[in-house]
């Protein structure tokens, strides 16, 4: 299975989705034009990804510094996703926020309580 | 036209950094939002002010550019206005003005009447079931952009004026205080 590496811009994310190791990076900012489009190849690659090429553990590590309200909405979708997948995959999702920033925070404690069946790690930098 | 008369705005009402009137484009409201970061780094603002003010920013003049995109041009050109500003004591101010139709007014007039009656706590779990039932989440009309909005300053204040029976202008506020 292919890799998807998505470069950085001044309003999307750093992606990074390594089937072979089962890692998966999105770090940056997040407020694209359109949300849904851009983030639809990371959606497809996942249900591909977890239909049959699934690497024992997957972790998926996420740092976003700020976005807009249609990608919480998708980062929402992205984990609902995930949840399907997580009773037949070891999932771990790494969220990662500065100290400083209270509202990325609160964003992964909001995800974490709508999304019990994950494993969501709230990580300071 | 006398561009002095801007400068004096500028100066009576505080230092207002940024303000823009006219056509927005993704690339505009990125290259503003840098102009911002820049002026949180100047501030000293910690991070997590600085990505409120962003977030705001960006959620109403990302809201602007879809309306003047959607719109037939010729009927609706983008009078739209945004700017942000703060006062002597640091408080940041965010500002928008823009036409919109009626009928988006009236999907956005019940949203903006609960948002303002509610706790930071009520807020935080209205927006998490909107986020969940996944209605109006994306496009116009203002989805959980403006429970975004409210969930990260102070105070939020709006008013819609109307222009003709079809036309309305709408104007909103956010405000925001600095640690």
């Amino acid at each position: 299975m292919e890799n998807l590496i998505i470069e950085e811009t001044k309003y999307t994310p750093q992606i990074e989705m390594n089937a072979k190791e089962g890692n998966i990076k999105i770090v940056g900012k997040s407020y694209p034009e359109n949300t849904f489009e851009f983030y639809e190849p990371v959606m497809k690659w996942l249900e591909v990804y977890f239909n049959g090429n699934a690497k024992k553990q997957t972790i998926l590590n996420l740092e976003i510094i700020y976005f807009n309200s249609s990608s919480s909405k998708l980062f929402f979708d992205l984990f609902d996703l995930l949840e399907e997948f997580n009773s037949k995959n070891l999932i771990m999702i790494n969220w990662t926020y500065d100290e400083e920033n209270e509202s990325a925070l609160e964003a992964g404690e909001d995800f974490k309580e709508d999304f019990e069946n994950l494993t969501i790690n709230l990580i300071v930098k | 036209m006398d561009i002095n008369k801007i400068q004096n705005i500028v100066k009576q009402d505080g230092i207002v950094f940024l303000t823009y009137g006219g056509f927005l484009s993704q690339a505009l409201i990125s290259g503003m939002t840098e102009a911002l970061e820049q002026e949180a780094q100047n501030s000293e603002l910690n991070m997590g002010d600085s990505s409120n003010i962003f977030t705001i920013f960006i959620e109403l003049s990302q809201n602007m550019m879809n309306y003047s995109k959607s719109k037939d041009k010729n009927e609706f050109k983008s009078e739209g206005l945004i700017l942000v500003g703060k006062d002597e004591k640091h408080n940041y101010f965010i500002h928008s003005q823009n036409i919109i139709a009626k009928e988006d007014k009236d999907s956005m007039e019940p949203k903006l009447a609960e948002i303002v009656t509610l706790s930071k706590d009520e807020l935080k779990k209205r927006y998490r079931e909107l986020r969940r039932s996944g209605a109006n989440t994306h496009g116009k009309g203002g989805g959980i952009g403006f429970y975004e909005i409210a969930k990260r300053c102070e105070e939020i204040k709006y008013k819609f004026t109307e222009i003709n029976e079809n036309r309305y202008y709408f104007h909103f506020e956010a405000n925001l205080t600095t640690k």
